[in-house]
């Protein structure tokens, strides 16, 4: 097949996909056997090599100090991210805070795009392995801002063919499949998409975060790049956690 | 529909997906590998000719269809005591259309305890797997199943 | 990459008892490149750069030895059981086609 070519993707187009489902549907059990690899996930490497970087940080201590919290409540303050934290006065990513905490503490920040900063972020979540996603949208004028800016960044369609993140993740278009692919309905309630980032990607052989998911839909969609980190970016991880909210976090996630 | 005419049908579309394989094998002449071995001569070099029995022993575990061709799981038990006098001595995991049909030859020792082992391969299209286990008395037991992929592993 | 390659050794469960079989994964970040794809920018062909060798050596006993071959996946995983005999370690090492070889150690200890 070639590649590299784009050809005008319509809604309607989609939907003609549908047909490929029943073909390319996965058996219980080879559901069960993907399910079962997360057990090694190639990413637990990074999980580790991040709790190294974060140790040069004073560790899960030195974090939950950074943040003002107990090391016993650690775990779910983490499950509650994005943020708002008084003293950005920002909405924040646990990527932001990792970033800050390296500033503040006279080391050189890492990009928030950059392979250690993965890491570190994977293992920082990681630490909330087992608690349920308690994101409250409505704790404070900033947040309730952010959840808004999420949906809206969600449901605008944009770019050369008029899409939007809806359009591949709607209740209505679900379930459907592109090339293999199910389409994942992120804004089910109870998705757990939110609560399985980080994640190793199998086509990426590679640790991935949300973020850098969200920039690869807009890439292939031909949706224009946001950057990660930025207030729309982080807006639309507040939109998906909150259609995640108690699912249980288990990271890193494994994905396609 | 056939599944070809699927494909044709989403055309170019897929180019969205961003999970193309940087090449395919479909329609290329097979290149061939470093260590080039096909299935037959693989089994005859690790048997040294000995016929292997298909055996209930075996318990091999593939996914029916491949998520990924790049990323296959494949798991082997055996049924054996593993003690000093009783063990497996070996399980090969074998493809049948890869360029080198080996994947990997795994030697265990009674130290092992259990009789498993587990990895994941690379398939560059729909094609048996065989576990090809070794027992201590010289035995050569296997097991085959046939994985359906999708989407290729050479990417 | 100039820093030494990046492994992990996981065994299951994380207590475990002397005389207990536990589950030991080897896992490493390498290229696992059988000298077939093309890189997509260039369109050379991408030189073969597999592991070859992976050994399981507890208290210097090799319990587990492979011979790898091309075929297997990109950051790959080996798991097998080993019975758990005394405290010590368990150093795997590995080696690739290419010459490079390289070794992680976990320290094993038993509890009751
Ligand atoms: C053209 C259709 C399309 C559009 C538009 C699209 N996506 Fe996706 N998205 C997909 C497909 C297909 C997958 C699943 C890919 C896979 O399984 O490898 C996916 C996967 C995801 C995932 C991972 C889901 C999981 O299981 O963890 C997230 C998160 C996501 N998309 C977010 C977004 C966001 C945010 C946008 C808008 C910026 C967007 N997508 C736009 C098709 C689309």
């Amino acid at each position: 097949m070639k590649t590299g070519i784009k050809i005008a993707l319509s809604v309607a187009m989609l939907a003609s996909l549908s047909f490929g489902s029943d073909q390319f549907a996965m058996s219980d059990a080879d559901r069960a056997m993907y399910a079962e690899m997360s057990e090694n996930n190639p990413a637990d490497i990074m999980v580790a090599d991040g709790e190294e970087l974060l140790s040069y940080m004073g560790g899960d201590e030195g974090f939950a100090k950074y943040l003002g919290v107990s090391e016993d409540d650690l775990p779910a303050y983490i499950a509650g991210f994005p943020r708002y934290i008084k003293k950005f006065d920002m909405v924040v990513g646990l990527d932001q805070v990792i970033q800050a905490m390296m500033a503040d503490g006279g080391h050189k920040p890492l990009k928030l795009k950059s392979g250690n900063m993965f890491s570190l972020l994977a293992y920082v979540k990681s630490i909330a392995n087992g608690e349920k996603i308690n994101i409250d949208v409505n704790a404070n004028p900033q947040m309730k801002a952010a959840y808004a800016l999420g949906e809206k960044t969600f449901m605008t369609r944009r770019g050369g063919r008029g899409l939007s993140c809806n359009s591949c993740h709607s209740a209505d278009i679900v379930g459907r499949v592109l090339r293999t692919q199910p389409l994942p309905d992120l804004g089910a309630k109870g998705a757990k998409a939110a609560a399985t980032w980080p994640a190793y990607r199998m086509t990426k052989s590679s640790l991935r975060t949300m973020q850098r998911r969200f920039q690869g839909c807009m890439k292939n969609a031909l949706l224009k790049v946001i950057p990660i980190g930025s207030k729309q970016m982080v807006a639309l991880e507040v939109y998906l956690t909150q259609k995640a909210k108690g699912s249980e976090i288990n990271i890193p996630g494994l994905k396609r | 529909m056939q599944r070809r005419d699927f494909f044709k049908k989403l055309g170019t579309a897929a180019a969205i997906t961003a999970v193309i394989p940087a090449m395919s094998f479909a329609g290329d002449a097979k290149p061939k590998g470093p260590n080039a071995m096909d299935f037959d001569t693989a089994v005859k070099t690790i048997t040294g000719g000995k016929t292997p029995k298909s055996s209930k022993k075996v318990k091999l575990k593939v996914p029916e269809i491949a998520e990924n061709g790049a990323v296959v799981p494949v798991t082997v038990t055996v049924d054996s005591p593993m003690t000093a006098s009783n063990y497996v001595k070996a399980i090969h995991i074998l493809d049948g259309k890869n360029s080198n049909a080996r994947c990997i030859d795994v030697f265990l020792t009674p130290a092992n305890g259990k009789a498993m082992f587990s990895t994941r391969i690379k398939l560059g299209g729909t094609q048996n797997v065989t576990a090809l286990v070794e027992l201590s008395n010289g035995e050569f037991l296997m097991a085959s199943q046939s994985v359906k992929v999708t989407i290729g592993g050479c990417g | 990459m100039a820093d030494k390659r990046k492994s992990l050794i996981k065994i299951k469960p994380k207590r475990y008892k002397d005389g207990e079989i536990v589950k030991v994964s080897f896992m490493v970040m390498h290229p696992m490149a059988t000298g077939m794809t093309k890189d997509k920018k260039t369109k050379k062909i991408i030189p073969a750069k597999y592991i070859n060798s992976v050994k399981f050596i507890y208290n210097g006993k090799e319990i587990t030895n492979m011979t790898v071959w091309e075929s297997l996946s990109v950051n790959p995983v080996f798991t097998t059981y080993m019975k758990i005999n005394g405290k010590g370690k368990l150093t795997v090492k590995y080696t690739d086609n290419t010459g490079e070889s390289h070794e992680k150690t976990k320290k094993i200890k038993p509890r009751g």
